[in-house]
């Protein structure tokens, strides 16, 4: 059976949407994803033209953010949009200064921090050993896939209100919300991983009369490693925006509750501070770990 | 389809940027087509006959030097100038039928004119019973025939044609051989072969230019005086086939 | 395969012993009761508001708002994407922008769109579209940029002006991404529906009557809000994928 279909049906299980990653998930299975690679064209290839060229893109993709936060500011003091709509660039900035001061930033970062390391700790683990046992027993995929994909086609933001009821809004549900998140693309992931191992290592394996325990160890596992980080990567990333949504939606604590305080308040400074911060961070996490990824990939490409 | 006169290759340069460094694709190459000859280039890689091709067919500019084609000086591509690649290039999302009609799709033709012409080329390379299909469901010989009709089906007084056989069987290719020859000598196109294949280069071509390497140019034009069609084991044949050998092993 | 395989170790078993624990735990006790509907109710629920017409309402409000959002952002996304995948300097201007937006998470939004266009249909349409375009846009640009030269140069020994090129060549070229980001839209879309319900003011639509249903404790009004949801999800799943096999037929293997 093929993993295309489990893997179409964890769309659905994305809280958030996650237009490039979730584009490469997708891709994957049809050979959409060596399709760049493959045609190498001369285009692609850094020819001395593009590489005179390189530097002039970043001056002009700074350009337009620059030139936002200019209109931004000069409209902001000549009056033109109000303050109760859009704060001047300032005010975010002091917002964000005193948000640090009084320690509110800090402590509602660090619950948001906890809860995502916890969950996602659960469920990259329970989505380690799923995947990790469907890979290597068809017996076990065949018995648990009807019930995961199940699992995984209900989103998210479905489980919330259930869970909701079952756990009130404590630490119970913020942590089962997460782990749900980073669950499936860590099994799906693991799952393809090591089932694509390719046969011809099995092969090699088995000449050299390799224990089942053998096998796993230097066979199933190093070759699985890579689309297991992935897996993770897209676990953790997952997890980050789930933890947003079911802080916004039920907390008192944490950086999403700290958004939803401000938008009672009408604190649109803090609002966007907010904003900003959980942003940062998101790019901050998928950066360091599509680094590590690249790095991965360039030791062990050849196996994946 | 139009004569256009004489292709004209004068004192031709073009020079490539790799690394920082210049070098010479081509360098100081000049050579005459006459109207309705078949001309074939062969050379070892990098001898710049592609490049020529390229230059020939206006897909790249910037060279030194000047190419006319009836007196005109040859600047972008033209509809004239049909250009077979090695590839077959056809457009997978198109049938047969499609891929070629795209050629059409800036002629002054009528449409009842398009789908004569269209179904007529079909016919030319033998492609009958083909025409809904996709390229993906040709095998290589057959979708190097499309591309063919493709190429022919503006009627265009010059056909460049590079390494259009190099990715066949030796078997598709030498009836391809055959094919290209009867359609070159019924249409009366003037053609431009480029090719590592020397038996090709004597089989086709009225005069067979040999072209050496760094830099680009040409070190032989023999003369193929032989009645077609060409028997690839006659006396003759095997003689010129040990001259332009030996021109292209010649220098270094 | 053994006899005991071939039963119990298919994957109906779970699910099986799942329904079985749930509707035992309900009426034998070890399932709260003030929690837990039972299996039966849930379904009595669904048939209830399948009479009384609610369910359509509910769900023929959330589809409507979605279908709007998904029409809109998709839209916008293509021509944007079309755009920064045929001109440089768009490109330039923007790409590192957009770049920048796409990770902050979708939902954060929120709070800010519902001070600048409030908390009504707008709101909730806006957002959904907004949810939609990046991935739209994203995909769009990746098959533009991604074209073969060398069908490029076709075009030009074929003399194809720039919208011929546009529209007979890098279009289809693009397609298989372009279908993946309206794939992506769908689901996308969806999701954002739900989560628009619940964040933006109640209106009516299948997330916020699941999110009344957790007010009410009424586990069955959940349970079905989930069933329907995943089940919309699974739908649109299939349709996209009929799609996107239908418009690629040329590049199915045969």
């Amino acid at each position: 059976m093929s993993t295309s279909s489990l893997r179409r049906a964890s769309r659905a299980a994305i809280v958030e949407p996650e237009p490039t990653h979730s584009a490469a998930v997708i891709a994957l299975p049809t050979t959409a994803a060596s399709a760049p690679g493959a045609n190498v064209t001369p285009r692609q290839q850094a020819t001395p033209k593009t590489r005179k060229f390189l530097r002039r893109p970043v001056l002009l993709g700074a350009l337009t953010p620059l030139a936002l936060l200019a209109l931004w500011a000069l409209s902001s003091r000549a009056g033109l949009v109000p303050q109760l709509i859009l704060p001047a660039p300032a005010t975010v900035y002091d917002a964000f200064i005193a948000l640090v001061q009084s320690g509110e930033l800090f402590a509602n970062l660090s619950i948001s921090v906890q809860r995502v390391a916890l969950g996602f700790a659960a469920g990259a683990g329970l989505g380690l050993l799923l995947g990790a046992g469907m890979g290597l027993s068809p017996r076990l995929e065949r018995f648990l896939r009807p019930t995961f994909l199940t699992v995984a086609q209900i989103p998210v933001l479905a489980w919330i209100p259930f869970l909701m009821i079952l756990f009130g809004i404590g630490e119970a549900l913020k942590i089962v919300i997460i782990a749900k998140a980073a669950l499936i693309p860590v099994t799906l992931n693991t799952l393809d991983g090591f089932r694509n191992v390719p046969r011809a290592y099995l092969e090699v394996g088995r000449i050299y009369r390799f224990n089942n325990l053998q096998i796993l160890r230097s066979i199933m596992l190093p070759g699985a490693l890579l689309p297991v980080f992935t897996g993770l990567r897209y676990g953790l990333t997952h997890a980050w925006h789930s933890l947003v949504v079911v802080e916004l939606l039920a907390s008192t604590e944490g950086l999403g509750y700290q958004m939803v305080m401000a938008r009672q308040l009408f604190q649109l400074d803090v609002m966007i501070a907010t904003m900003i911060v959980i942003g940062v961070i998101g790019f901050t996490l998928d950066k360091i770990l599509a680094q590590a990824e690249t790095s991965l990939r360039r030791r062990y490409g050849a196996a994946a | 389809m139009t004569n256009l006169g004489t292709l004209d290759i004068r004192n031709v340069n073009k020079r490539f940027q790799v690394a920082g460094d210049g070098f010479a694709a081509i360098d100081d190459l000049s050579l005459t087509v006459e109207p309705g000859e078949f001309l074939s280039l062969v050379g070892p890689s990098g001898c710049g006959k592609s490049t020529l091709l390229r230059l020939i067919s206006g897909l790249d500019g910037d060279y030194g030097g000047e190419i006319q084609l009836g007196g005109t000086r040859i600047s972008g591509t033209s509809l004239t100038r049909g250009l077979i690649f090695q590839e077959h290039r056809l457009f997978p999302w198109l049938t047969v039928e499609e891929n070629i009609a795209l050629a059409l799709e800036n002629s002054h033709l009528s449409a009842s004119e398009k789908r004569a012409s269209i179904a007529e080329h079909i016919a030319l390379v033998g492609l009958n019973g083909f025409e809904k299909a996709y390229p993906r469901q040709l095998s290589g010989g057959m979708a190097q025939r499309a591309a063919i009709a493709r190429g022919l089906v503006n009627r265009p007084a010059l056909l460049l044609l590079d390494e259009p056989f190099g990715a066949l069987d030796a078997l598709t290719r030498a009836h391809m051989q055959e094919e290209l020859q009867q359609i070159w000598q019924a249409e009366g196109i003037t053609m431009v072969l480029v090719t590592h294949d020397v038996d090709e280069a004597l089989y086709l071509g009225d005069r067979v230019v040999v072209m050496a390497p760094r830099p680009g140019r040409i070190a032989k034009i023999v003369d193929v005086d032989l009645p077609r069609p060409r028997d690839r084991t006659d006396g003759g044949f095997t003689h010129l086939k040990a001259e332009v050998l030996e021109a292209l092993g010649e220098p270094r | 395969m053994n006899r005991f395989e071939k039963y119990l170790g298919s994957g109906v078993t779970l699910p099986l012993l799942i329904l079985a624990a749930w509707y035992l735990g309900v009426h034998d006790g070890f399932l709260d009761p003030r929690i837990w509907a039972s299996p039966e109710g849930v379904i009595a629920t669904a048939r209830e508001q399948l009479t009384d017409g609610s369910l359509y309402e509910a769900l023929g409000a959330s589809l409507k708002r979605d279908l709007l959002g998904v029409l809109g952002g998709t839209l916008v996304g293509l021509a944007l994407g079309v755009g920064l995948g045929t001109v440089r300097l768009l490109d330039e201007l923007l790409s590192p922008l957009l770049n920048g937006v796409k990770h902050i998470a979708l939902f954060t939004w929120i709070p800010l769109m519902s001070i600048w266009l409030g908390n009504g249909e707008l709101a909730k349409v806006t957002f959904i579209g907004f949810a939609v375009f990046l991935p739209v846009l994203l995909n769009t640009y990746q098959g533009v940029r991604s074209v073969d030269p060398r069908l490029l140069d076709v075009a030009r020994v074929l003399k194809l002006t720039r919208t011929q090129t546009l529209r007979k060549v890098i279009l289809p070229s693009a397609a298989p991404s372009i279908a993946t980001g309206i794939h992506l839209a769908l689901i996308y879309g969806w999701l954002a529906t739900i989560g628009a319900e619940y964040l933006f003011a109640v209106a009516p639509g299948i997330g916020s009557s699941i999110m009344e249903g957790r007010e009410q404790f009424r586990m069955d009004l959940v349970i079905l809000g989930m069933a329907i949801i995943g089940g919309v999800g699974f739908l649109l799943n299939v349709v996209a994928n009929r799609l996107q096999a239908r418009v690629l037929r040329w590049q199915a293997p045969q």
